[in-house]
């Protein structure tokens, strides 16, 4: 019971601490905002286009404006040497990290919420039908994002250039994350037949538990020195 | 009984060897003041003792477990404050406090924490977030996290830095009553006057060397 303790503790400190700064949601959510207007005004004449790249410029939104979210995820602990009090606490270290998952689930998810539906207004996208699928399809994504993110985000954070290499680092390996959501996205939002797409959800399904299982077990040696 | 033992020390980074073959032996209910000029390596041996970082070479023993092998032990039966106060801004005394408690398996109840908090002097500015308190108040705050916890062995890097004149005396009251209570305390500082009447062992750290170790340093 100790382990989901430690857990607990992670993702209440994270969510009042992000509640009370709002720090890390709105330069997400701004950054998310600007990438969704660009696309939208360089879109507006060609709607034909637009319908057929949509899946892309979602999960190309979602995806930079998560590496904002998990680069900051880290880059907190660093304050006043938290980082070390973690470290030198007892008990795993993979409650420490899935507290860190959750959390990090959590704000990537509520940026996807929020910003999901300025998708719809401004691309005029037909979701009623597919909501469920679609639901299904972003909470795969965000997880398998948020579960190898957070790893990386625990690597470079004591790394000087660390803005630059969580992306260079992180963004090679969630490739199949990214074309899996674009290509289950991409089929839900045609109206596609579910047995058509339903193979990328399978191989979400996959990465999610291989990324988990993987980063769980690595966390606890980039945790310890 | 022995509580913290250190076995020829070494700690390199790169060519660079800040530790050379250290030893320190501090017995529980003792208390050993570790003297040294800046870049000594005081730091980084209270760091090597804390399990933060790994010595390149030599044994470390905690209440005569192995601190690399059984690392989880080891550091259940301790605690390190630091230079750093391991503090959240965002969050109020109560707060940090309760959440360094959780992740060391411990849930004090509220009272206790606010009796805590009155002792080390912050009991009025308990809901206030941290990000508005002064560096001493984050050390009486770090102090009620070590009251809090009653580790056995503590370590303590300047413990008397940024404390008012009433905060170095809780802060001496507390190395006293650890050590009384049968905790051994080692504490890194430059300040001989406050730790030297507290001390049983005294040694000085200089460029990586442990040069004198003197009993009752008192």
């Amino acid at each position: 019971m100790g382990f989901f303790k430690i857990m607990q503790w992670v993702v209440w400190k994270d969510l009042l601490t992000e509640w009370r700064s709002r720090e890390t949601m709105s330069s997400m959510f701004f950054f998310a905002l600007i990438v969704i207007l660009v696309f939208s005004f360089s879109f507006s004449m060609d709607q034909q286009a637009a319908q057929e790249l949509i899946a892309g410029i979602i999960w190309v939104a979602f995806a930079f404006t998560g590496m904002i979210g998990l680069g900051k995820s880290f880059a907190v602990e660093l304050q006043d040497d938290c980082l070390n009090y973690l470290q030198g606490c007892p008990g795993s270290k993979g409650a420490l990290y899935l507290g860190k998952v959750t959390a990090n689930f959590a704000f990537m998810f509520a940026v996807e919420v929020i910003l999901f539906p300025m998708f719809i207004v401004l691309f005029n996208l037909n979701v009623i039908e597919e909501f469920h699928i679609l639901l299904l399809i972003f909470l795969m994504a965000t997880m398998g994002l948020s579960a190898v993110g957070t790893l990386f985000s625990a690597l470079t954070v004591q790394i000087r250039a660390r803005e630059v290499m969580l992306p260079i680092l992180l963004l090679p390996l969630v490739v199949p994350v990214m074309i899996a959501a674009v290509e289950a996205t991409k089929g839900a939002l045609s109206g596609d037949s579910f047995a058509l797409y339903r193979q990328w959800l399978e191989l979400l399904a996959i990465f999610d538990a291989v990324f988990m299982v993987v980063s769980f077990w690595m966390f606890e040696f980039i945790m310890d020195e | 009984m022995i509580a913290i033992s250190g076995q020829e020390i070494s700690k390199s980074y790169g060519h660079y060897q800040v530790l050379h073959e250290v030893s320190i032996q501090i017995n529980q209910g003792e208390c050993f003041a570790l003297f040294g000029p800046n870049g000594a390596g005081k730091t980084t041996l209270l760091k090597i003792f804390a399990t933060l970082s790994r010595p390149t070479a030599g044994q470390i023993k905690i209440l005569g477990r192995d601190a690399v092998k059984e690392k989880d032990m080891v550091r259940a039966s301790m605690m390190f404050l630091a230079h750093g106060s391991y503090l959240y801004d965002e969050l109020n005394a109560i707060e940090n406090l309760q959440f360094a408690m959780g992740l060391r398996h411990l849930t004090p109840s509220l009272r206790s924490i606010a009796s805590t908090l009155d002792r080390v002097g912050i009991g009025a500015f308990s809901g206030m977030k941290v990000r508005n308190f002064s560096a001493g108040m984050k050390k009486r705050l770090n102090l009620a996290k070590a009251m809090l916890a009653q580790p056995h062995v503590l370590l303590l890097d300047e413990p008397f830095t940024a404390l008012d004149d009433s905060g170095i005396a809780l802060m001496q009251e507390y190395i006293v009553e650890r050590v009384t209570n049968g905790g051994a305390v080692l504490m890194s500082t430059h300040d001989r006057d406050k730790a030297a009447p507290l001390a049983h062992h005294a040694g000085v750290l200089s460029q990586g060397i442990l040069k004198t170790v003197s009993s009752k340093a008192g």
